[in-house]
């Protein structure tokens, strides 16, 4: 019954809707209409009950459709207040109004009348109009009618509510309480007929699970119920310092890093004018490596309130903390020390005297650099050869010439026969060795002198290919025509050998006799009294550059580029080799004892080598900055001395003791300067006076000097 | 997490200590050093923990002798890996790796809970006691002050930077710390060189006979540059002093300040006025704090000579609970605003009674009698920290400042603007740099060199020392002139004869000519006795007679004539430095190759400083010939 009344009650509302609309429509079918309206609608409700229907006229649906689709046009209308309003005058219906815009008329009345358009008011008028009534804001004009409709106060109001959104009448209340009028007592039935589940009499198992999970974290101390204390974020740490025992780092050494630099003057803000770089060393750090560039130049600000934050601010830091981590440490003895601590602690140079130190004499004569010297055993007379092409013969002590050979070679070596009865001077010059007879000591020593130096034609033919010895035709003597350019001649100790060597000539080197590049025939060894020379070594390995005989032994000593090959001559084997570890050996000379030796190189170095200690130097003295040309052992006194080709002679104090278990003492005395320097180079030779501790330099500058003591 | 831990020792503890050496036995370099590759995956942490934990525990890489593999590479010692090995700290890494995962898991399932639950016990570390083990004493801190505080001094002026991790509790946590360091050197009056460099202002301070230095940026907006790794800083960073937000650390400036306030008898950490720390005067706060704080905690001992207020003070201190601090300071700090030197009083008070020495007593007294005001452009936090060391009274323009510009008393104001409209009469108007000249050279120095508006004299440093460098700038000259005269003040020396140089150590003992001066007098006497002693022995060997010829000789010899000595100066110094030079030669001779590399090593070192002197030398002669022309 409800819900029959319910609908009753929609039907009521549509059929007043319809009636409106039919008005609008129809006017004539007015009354009649309320009971064959209702049909239709009820027919759209419930299409399925066909019970109802009295066969209405297809017509009328027809307009009642159109009047719904009309309804659109004019939604204004609709409304409920509108029911009780005049009916309009114009009965076009719902057909667009602009079917007759172009007519006079806007449509027609009740009576079929035209309705006349009303003169249209132009704009200025009706404005004026409008600010005239008081009321104008409230006139709204009618297209339908064609004309203005003044709103009601109550319509304004209804206006107002719905653009508010709530309900167009104040006596509708929305929120009424809702009113259950369904009586659900006594009903008898649940809605559900099932019986109750058994998970409702049992505890959860999904519950227990989750229970027991927290428990689990409590007890875990997963969770916790109350915040841990907060403990004190400082406290004294260190106590007293007095126990030591606790005290000490663990772990390896600690290493405190260095502290960073503290700042100059140069980093000032207003540093002194002399600290600012002028701007063209600026510019020539530019040009500097990277490494070498400072890394701060300092600039001036006239007042602290000119400075800017340094832009290097934070990346200093970090370099710095990078350093901190990053960076071994070690522990370095900081190299303070003083210089003089440094020198080794050697006898004063006071007690080692005497020793050459002085130049006092000089002998001048020479045109040309001059090559070598030789003083004579008794230390009376010196020779000198130069590359003047002229030997000459000095008096050691007045520096008087006594005599002159014209040679007409660049002498390259010259050396007196050390027996004192046989004042013979062999002198290499070019590819020849000369045998000159000096002319002094006297009449008995000048025949023997002869009669050794007579050399017979014959002699020459039996070793061609090696020396022919020859007879000397402009000063009296023998002359050895070599292969090759003869660099060194040394005597032996008795006077009747003598050695040359021909240090190989690479770029002279013929193709033919390539078949002896290992030059076997660059080391000779000449025997004055038969004559005769011969080639000691069936082999020589390295280029010889010079060779010397032992002092008191049948030994020789043989010096190429790296080595020195010491062969015992009698048994003609090879005894030793020393090892130099020298670029280029200029230079050898054997110590009065025998046991040592000293080498000096082309790099400026010199070796001692004691032979009873090892193959390798006992000492390296890094001495002159250019080539060593020659080093030179005093007979009786313990010095030695070696010249280069920076124009100075260093002397040396080599003591060597008799004691085995003692090694060599070796204490430099003093440089020996004077010679001026030439193109041919400084000194080129140093020989000592046999019995005074005397040194002979001869220089490039083609002077010889005596160093005195 | 401790059960974890503990296990993976036990592992460990199944191998070897060297459980990589396997195999064939290893011996000397191969078996002490290993490369940093190999440390890591021993250690079984990735390369950023391994940093982070040989930054903690101060492990740095050493030099083996013999590189084994490889030179390009960075050895460790075994010995300091293994070190690493039993650190805890370790196990906490993994733990907090273990924790992020979970985090990162949990997020992952979307279980709230769960990340709720997991952010609620993030785990932690204290490294209090990789303090204590590294610095076992409180002087081995110290020591390795300088580079903490230059950090945590740099790291307050920097922006926070979210970006790079650094929050603004950091910033904030490392200015507070600077500032407490501050406020301890202040007190204790222990500051004692200053220097305004480009990069920034060094201080140095002496403390329990340890000299500190550090650097202050300038308070500027620093440049932030890109090429820095900030993860390793912020490391450095938490070790050195800043209490890590994450895992609540706190450590070495934090401990340090702890024991040094702890020495003065004040509470730390300090409750700080928050009207001053408002206004961000911090330093000033603390200052005060740490003066009311001394004075009260001493006080029971000298309750007598305490005013009432003091009294009540101590009252409330001693009876109230921690809680009511913070009302104590402001009603301390009230009331010294009253009354006139009060402040002074504080300053004081306390030590007044400790043994000091003499270096202390004279910082302390240095500006004792001034008063300054400082305007609104000088650098005020600077200033404001080193007057007071000083014994200064100082004020500034602002809210909460002691007094006003306007107080009479004022004896100078630090300006450093080109005019300045209104000035007092009774005040003297000078730059910032006066100021710290003056604590450089310890005098009151002359102002009308620093007055308003003038370019003020150079600034020279205080850690270069002038003699050993072997260059005195001018104005250094100047300084000890004035430094002398004040002496003399104290202690005239009559009878004294500037002129002789005889001795010049004498005269260094009285400080009127400086000691490059006396080395170069000294230098020239003895190569004139040089010079004298070889022309008498060359005399001499010529008497004893050589068997030589005088005539020759006498041309060749390189003697000098007496009479030619004098006038030939030059030619006689040429042939002294051949002298010299062939001693050098000979003796080089003779020595061994390292020492004489090492030799060649100094000479260069001698050279180039040499050069340097030369080269200031000429610029400031044309600086002065500019000057003139």
């Amino acid at each position: 019954m409800a819900k029959l009344k319910i609908r009753d009650k929609k039907v009521k509302i549509a059929i007043t809707k319809d009636k409106k609309k039919k008005d609008k429509a129809d006017p004539e079918a007015v009354p009649e209409l309320p009971a064959e309206y209702s049909s239709p609608t009820r027919d759209e409700e419930h299409s399925d009950s066909r019970d109802v229907s009295q066969s209405s006229d297809s017509e009328l649906s027809c307009e009642i459709n159109e009047v719904e689709g009309n309804d659109l046009h004019h939604p204004a209308e609709e409304s409920d207040s509108s029911e009780d309003e005049v009916a309009p005058r114009n009965t076009i219906g719902d057909v667009p109004l602009e079917w007759y815009k172009d007519e006079e008329h806007i449509g027609y009345d009740i009576a079929g009348r035209k309705i006349k358009k009303h003169a249209r008011k132009d704009k200025i008028e009706s404005f004026l109009a409008g600010v005239d009534d008081s009321k104008n804001w409230r006139k709204i004009y009618d297209e339908y009618n064609d004309e203005e409709v003044e709103l009601t106060k109550k319509e304004m109001k209804l206006i107002k509510r719905l653009l508010q959104g709530s309900t167009p009448h104040t006596e509708v209340d929305p929120y009424a309480p809702y009113v259950d009028w369904f009586d659900w007592e006594d009903k008898g039935h649940p809605l559900s007929n099932a019986p109750e589940p058994k998970r409702r009499f049992i505890p959860s198992k999904w519950e227990h699970k989750k229970v027991v999970k927290y428990i689990r974290a409590i007890r875990k101390g997963w969770i916790k119920f109350e915040k841990p204390e907060e403990e004190p974020r400082h406290y004294l740490l260190w106590g007293d310092d007095s126990t030591s025992a606790e005290s000490k780092r663990q772990g390896l050494k600690y290493i405190p890093a260095p502290k960073p630099k503290l700042a100059g003057h140069e980093e000032s803000y207003n540093p002194s004018l002399e600290y600012i770089p002028t701007q063209e060393e600026i510019n020539s750090y530019q040009l500097m490596y990277e490494e070498d560039r400072p890394k701060f130049i300092p600039k001036r600000y006239e007042s602290l309130r000119n400075v800017p934050a340094y832009e290097n601010a934070l990346k200093e830091g970090f370099d710095r903390c990078l350093d901190l981590y990053l960076c071994p440490r070690t522990r370095k003895k900081r190299i303070n020390i003083d210089p003089e601590s440094l020198k080794p602690k050697l006898p004063s140079r006071k007690d080692l005297k005497p020793y050459p130190s002085k130049c006092y004499l000089e002998y001048l004569g020479h045109s040309g650099p001059v090559k070598s010297v030789s003083v004579e055993i008794s230390g009376q007379w010196l020779a000198s050869g130069s590359t003047d092409g002229t030997i000459r013969l000095w008096e050691v002590e007045t520096g008087r010439c006594l005599k002159v050979w014209e040679v007409g070679q660049p002498v390259n070596h010259v050396a007196w026969n050390p027996l004192p009865q046989l004042p013979i001077l062999a002198a290499s010059a070019g590819h020849d060795v000369l045998l000159l007879d000096t002319g002094l000591g006297d009449a008995e020593e000048q025949h023997r002198i002869t009669e050794l130096l007579h050399v017979e034609e014959s002699a020459s033919t039996d070793d061609r290919d090696l020396v022919s010895w020859a007879r000397e035709e402009m000063y009296g003597g023998i002359r050895l025509k070599h292969t090759k350019a003869v660099a060194n001649v040394e005597w032996h100790r008795k006077g009747d050998y003598f050695t040359t060597v021909m240090p190989k000539d690479i770029l002279r080197t013929l193709p033919e006799r390539l078949d002896c590049s290992r030059d076997t025939k660059a080391v000779l060894l000449h025997q004055l009294s038969k004559k005769q020379t011969h080639n000691p070594f069936k082999k020589l390995r390295g280029l010889a550059v010079s060779a010397v005989f032992h002092p008191t032994r049948s030994i020789f000593f043989i010096s190429t580029k790296n080595h020195i090959r010491i062969y015992d001559l009698l048994k003609s084997k090879l005894i030793n080799k020393l090892e130099t570890g020298l670029q280029e050996v200029s230079s050898v000379a054997v110590h009065p004892g025998g046991d040592n030796l000293i080498v000096g190189s082309k790099e400026g170095k010199m070796c001692w080598f004691d032979m009873d200690l090892s193959s390798r130097p006992y000492k390296i003295l890094k001495t002159h900055p250019k080539d060593i040309t020659n080093v030179a052992f005093h007979r009786s006194y313990p010095l030695f001395a070696s010249s280069s080709e920076d124009c100075t002679a260093y002397v040396f104090h080599g003591m060597v003791y008799s004691d085995l278990n003692q090694n060599p003492l070796i204490v430099p005395l003093e440089i020996l300067r004077g010679h001026a320097s030439s193109k041919y180079g400084g000194v080129l030779d140093c020989k000592f006076h046999p019995r005074q501790p005397w040194l002979f330099t001869a220089g490039a500058d083609s002077v010889i000097k005596l160093y005195c003591h | 997490m401790n059960r974890i831990y503990f296990s993976y020792c036990l592992l460990f503890s199944s191998y070897s200590p060297l459980s990589f050496v396997k195999g064939k036995k290893k011996e000397g370099t191969a078996a002490t050093f290993i490369t940093r590759t190999k440390a890591v995956r021993n250690l079984q942490v990735t390369l950023p923990h391994f940093r982070k934990l040989c930054i903690l525990k101060g492990v740095f890489p050493r030099e083996p002798k013999k590189k084994i593999h490889g030179s390009e590479k960075t050895y460790y010692h075994v010995k300091d890996i293994n070190f690493l090995m039993h650190e805890p700290l370790r196990g906490k890494l993994w733990d907090i790796k273990a924790y992020k995962k979970k985090i990162k898991k949990a997020r992952g399932k979307k279980n709230k809970d769960m990340v709720e639950r997991l952010l609620d016990r993030q785990p932690t570390y204290k490294l209090d006691r990789l303090v204590l083990e590294r610095y076992p004493t409180f002087v081995d801190a110290l020591r390795d002050l300088d580079d903490c505080l230059t950090m945590v001094h740099l790291f307050a002026t920097l922006p926070a930077m979210e970006s790079e991790h650094i929050q603004v509790d950091r910033i904030h946590n490392c200015r507070r710390l600077s500032h407490e360091w501050q406020a301890y050197i202040s007190r204790t009056h222990s500051l004692r060189r200053t220097f305004i460099s480009v990069k920034g202002i060094y201080y140095q301070a002496e403390v329990e006979g340890q000299k500190i230095t550090w650097l202050t940026p300038h308070a500027l907006q620093q440049v932030v540059t890109d090429d820095v790794d900030f993860n390793v800083m912020l490391t450095f960073l938490e070790f050195y002093e800043v209490e890590a937000i994450m895992y609540q650390l706190e450590t070495l400036l934090g401990f340090v300040n702890f024991k040094l306030y702890h020495s003065i008898n004040v509470k730390y950490p300090p409750i700080l006025d928050p009207r001053l720390e408002a206004l961000a005067d911090e330093l000033y706060a603390l200052c005060r704090y740490i003066a009311t704080g001394s004075r009260t905690l001493s006080g029971n001992s000298q309750s007598g000579i305490s005013s009432e207020s003091e009294q009540t003070g101590n009252k409330k201190m001693n009876s109230e609970s921690e809680e009511s601090e913070v009302r104590l300071a402001q009603l301390q700090h009230q009331l010294p605003a009253n009354e006139r030197g009060a402040l002074m009083n504080m300053m004081e008070d306390v030590n007044g009674a400790d043994e000091e020495d003499q270096d202390t007593k004279e910082c302390k007294s240095l500006f004792k009698d001034f008063k300054f005001f400082l305007s609104r452009e000088v650098p005020r936090e600077s200033l404001l920290f080193i007057i007071p060391a000083f014994g200064g009274l100082v004020s500034w323009e602002g809210d909460g400042a002691p007094f006003k510009e306007t107080d009479e008393d004022v004896t100078h104001q630090i300006v450093d603007r080109p005019s300045l409209g209104r000035k007092f009469l009774s005040r003297e108007y000078v730059q910032p740099q006066w100021i710290f000249d003056c604590i450089n050279a310890r005098i009151i120095l002359p102002t009308e060199q620093y007055l308003l508006g003038r370019v003020p004299p150079p600034h020279l440093s205080p850690f270069v020392d002038n003699e050993a460098e072997g260059y005195v700038p001018e104005y250094a000259e100047t300084i000890k002139r004035l430094q002398a005269a004040a002496r003399r003040q104290v202690l005239p020396f009559p009878g004294l004869d500037p002129m002789d140089f005889s001795d010049p150590g004498s005269l260094l003992a009285e400080g009127i000519i400086d000691r490059a001066e006396a080395n170069e007098a000294a230098e020239q006497r003895q190569k004139l006795l040089k010079l004298e002693q070889q022309y008498h022995d060359e005399l001499k060997m010529e008497l004893q007679g050589v068997t030589f010829s005088a005539v020759a000789s006498k041309g060749n010899s390189q003697i000098p004539p007496a009479e030619d000595v004098e006038v030939e100066e030059g030619a006689s110094m040429a042939l002294l430095d051949q002298v010299a030079e062939d001693e050098l030669n000979l003796s080089k001779v003779s020595m061994s190759r390292r020492q004489r590399g090492l030799m060649e090593a100094i000479q260069i070192g001698k050279e180039r400083k040499r050069n340097k002197i030369e080269l200031l030398k000429k610029r400031r002669k044309n600086s002065e010939a500019n000057r003139k022309g």
